[in-house]
């Protein structure tokens, strides 16, 4: 018995010097706080460690990093990264449970909610730099009247399409309706050409195009109707499933083979001549130069069947740095995104990431290719993503959505099915 | 007294282990157990008592149950090619021929690199287009079109096991070596002067001999191949539908990306419990059959 006691006492001591080692300390070279954001002359008195968690990587960072710590010698980093969206997401995620999460961190479309409810995001409203944020960029990043992340991004994705491939295959210019679009599917095959690769891992641009044109342009509340048990997914997207069903996969214009193809050989292969257009956004646009330079290739809309209903672009605003609402150090990392939000820093992070940079009072830097998306589709308020406007759950419809798509893609199910399998999964996710 | 000290002299020696083992592994699966009960969602550390609600919400979920299938099959299939592969190829390596030991690291390698890593190589080997390198090959011998290897839901179920089995023969033929070489050779001696031929001796020594180092290649190809995540999820993930979605994947998909963490825990108990019992028969079967060949 006592030999059990000895075991189990220093058994306990260990466990608890292994968990107390564990707790996350503070980057503190020394303690104090600081009650300003405006040039925080006391700030600079104090050398401070600010953490930081993004999904953008050390190299993206580098410049405004290095620009803000010229500014404010006093401050430097502890950088962290991890790429998105599940790895960064169950990171931060950990991070905050355990109450070790940094200073800085980023809230997306998929845990906005979460990182929000939790109390875990200091609220930024009413802090000067929220000025240079968008007000189309806002409703993403806050609840209840309340913003609690500041974004100085957003991003519009559409078909890739190669220039060469569509004159070969005689097609003078792009497609405006739906059904030209399929036209020009089928003149692209009839020439030998693939016309179009998805691999459908994600709600793909082609879903939220045909969404949009057919239910958004004419209800601009419509998810919020679905949540709130007005409508269902079988009222509104069932169309939507039907048309890309028939004109799509019956035509064979997408495969189910498709489905096995990663989006580093997609890009491959549009770069490499070998596919006429691929959904994609502006991240893809260094691979594409990099791997084929002489490849003449711009982007378009997915024409929607509803004349009346224009054409959209995929899009939403970028991620939003938000600070703890734990840290020690909060003039520092509000500091941090005011410089984000000065011009100097909005170009510096324009530099390193080569983001759509969408602030007030900011002429970005926009690649010819993506000229339309950013123009017609950004700027003009036509891009749609379900992950934003789904108000909650979006995570778990994301997930049923694909499964579903690809069932619909291999013919084991009907559009009606998919749609069916949407509501029960959004009814198992409000009676969790 | 005496006796005392000089007992806890050893036991100290296991102290560290069994610290870093109850942390990562007994604390976590008690912790699991807890939450299965209730409703925390992965965020809100304050959560309720739900009882057994999420225990009665596993069978009826159309992923866990497609899970569970696809990775019985997996486990099953994945275990039975690679053992089938893996003592051939542990009897040849342990022939004596110039390069020998070239070939044991050649064979070795695929079970170094990790399982994601070796599944994004596939991936590209794999892909379902006609610049696929396998479908290319198929192409330039037979004239074959394109298949799907992992888009379509038997070829990716397929596609999957092959590849685990590429990537664990090496280490389980090595196992097997290792036990090859402990046998001792007088009693081939023996079977060769009474008439025996080569089948005759691997089907007398070599195979009943064998069984220890079978058991052992069998739990950990069956516990591993119950717990698999890496090489279907890399290759397919999970698709088309939930055709490959695996156990492990449900679970991160529930709990994780849906922030059902009680679900996700009362399937991991479950899981735990199904992969207990299974390596226990298992291993209590092949021991029987181990002391019926003494």
């Amino acid at each position: 018995m006592k030999k059990f006691l000895w075991f189990g006492s220093a058994l306990l001591l260990c466990l608890s010097m292994v968990l107390t080692a564990c707790r996350g300390g503070n980057n503190a070279e020394s303690s104090g706080s600081v009650n300003n954001t405006e040039g925080s002359k006391e700030s600079s008195d104090k050398k401070v460690k600010l953490s930081i968690l993004s999904w953008n990587n050390e190299k993206e960072m580098t410049p405004v990093m290095e620009a803000f710590t010229k500014k404010y010698p006093n401050i430097s980093f502890d950088f962290q990264t991890a790429p998105p969206v599940k790895d960064y997401i169950a990171k931060l995620q950990t991070m905050l449970l355990s109450d070790s999460a940094t200073d800085i961190f980023i809230i997306a479309a998929e845990n906005r909610n979460e990182v929000i409810d939790g109390g875990y995001a200091l609220d930024i409203t009413d802090q000067p730099f929220m000025s240079a944020m968008v007000d189309g960029n806002k409703p993403m990043l806050s609840k209840n009247g309340k913003t609690y992340a500041f974004t100085q991004t957003g991003w519009a994705g559409g078909l890739f399409y190669n220039k060469e491939l569509f004159e070969k295959a005689g097609i003078a210019e792009i497609p405006n309706t739906w059904d030209e679009f399929i036209q020009d599917c089928l003149k692209l095959k009839a020439a030998g050409i693939i016309p179009l690769y998805d691999n459908m891992q994600d709600v793909t641009t082609i879903h939220n195009s045909l969404f949009a044109n057919l239910q958004l342009s004419k209800d601009k509340d419509i998810d919020a109707k679905i949540f709130a048990g007005e409508t269902t997914f079988s009222n509104t997207w069932t169309e939507v499933f039907k048309i890309w069903k028939k004109d799509l996969i019956d035509n064979k214009i997408l495969t189910p083979d498709m489905i096995g193809l990663s989006g580093d050989q997609i890009v491959n292969e549009f770069a490499l001549g070998n596919v006429a257009m691929f959904p994609g956004g502006p991240w893809n646009i260094n691979t594409l130069e990099q791997t084929n330079p002489d490849l003449k290739f711009d982007m378009m809309p997915v024409p929607g069947p509803d004349p009346s209903g224009g054409n959209y672009f995929a899009g939403a605003p970028g991620v939003g740095f938000a600070v703890n609402a734990k840290t020690k150090y909060k003039d520092e990392a509000l500091l941090f995104l005011q410089f984000l939000a000065s011009p100097e820093g909005l170009k510096d992070f324009e530099t390193g990431t080569g983001a759509l940079i969408t602030a007030n009072g900011y002429e970005g830097k926009v690649h010819p290719a993506m000229m339309n998306a950013y123009k017609n589709g950004l700027m003009a308020g036509k891009v749609y993503l379900p992950m934003v406007s789904w108000p909650r759950h979006q995570e778990a419809l994301r997930s049923q959505f694909v499964v579903s798509m690809q069932d619909l893609a291999v013919g084991k199910v009907k559009p009606e099915e998919v749609t069916q399998a949407l509501d029960k999964k959004f009814k198992e996710m409000e009676n969790k | 007294m005496v006796r005392l000290m000089r007992q806890l002299q050893f036991q100290i020696f296991i102290l560290p282990i069994l610290i870093v083992y109850t942390l990562f592994s007994i604390y976590p699966l008690i912790k699991s157990f807890v939450l299965s009960f209730t409703n925390f969602d992965g965020y809100t550390k304050a959560y309720d008592f739900v009882g057994l609600k999420n225990y009665d919400l596993i069978f009826s979920d159309d992923a866990i149950v497609s899970g569970m299938s696809y990775t019985l099959i997996f486990a099953f299939f994945s275990t039975m090619l690679i053992t089938a592969l893996a003592i051939p190829l542990a009897l040849i390596l342990d022939q004596r021929f110039y390069t020998s030991k070239l070939h044991r690291a050649i064979f070795f390698f695929p079970s170094i690199p990790s399982g994601l890593l070796l599944a994004y190589i596939w991936g590209f080997i794999l892909a379902p287009i006609s610049s696929g390198v396998f479908n290319k090959v198929l192409k330039e011998l037979f004239n074959l079109g394109p298949q799907p290897w992992l888009s379509d839901p038997l070829l990716a179920k397929l596609s999957t096991i092959v590849v685990a089995a590429w990537a664990s023969t090496g280490w389980h033929a090595v196992l097997y070596l290792a036990f090859l070489q402990s046998i001792p050779k007088d009693y081939y001696e023996a079977a060769a002067i009474d008439g025996a031929n080569r089948w005759q001796q691997i089907r007398h020594i070599t195979i009943p001999l064998l069984a220890p180092a079978m058991t052992i290649s069998v739990m950990l190809l069956l516990t591993g191949g119950l717990k698999v995540f890496e090489i279907p999820f890399a290759l397919t993930r999970g698709g088309p539908g939930f055709e490959t979605h695996t156990i492990t994947q449900v679970i991160v998909l529930r709990g994780i990306s849906e922030t059902q963490y009680g679900l996700a825990s009362a399937m991991s108990i479950v899981f735990f419990l199904i992969v207990l019992l299974i390596a226990y028969f298992q291993v209590t079967f092949m021991q029987k059959r181990e002391e019926r060949n003494r």
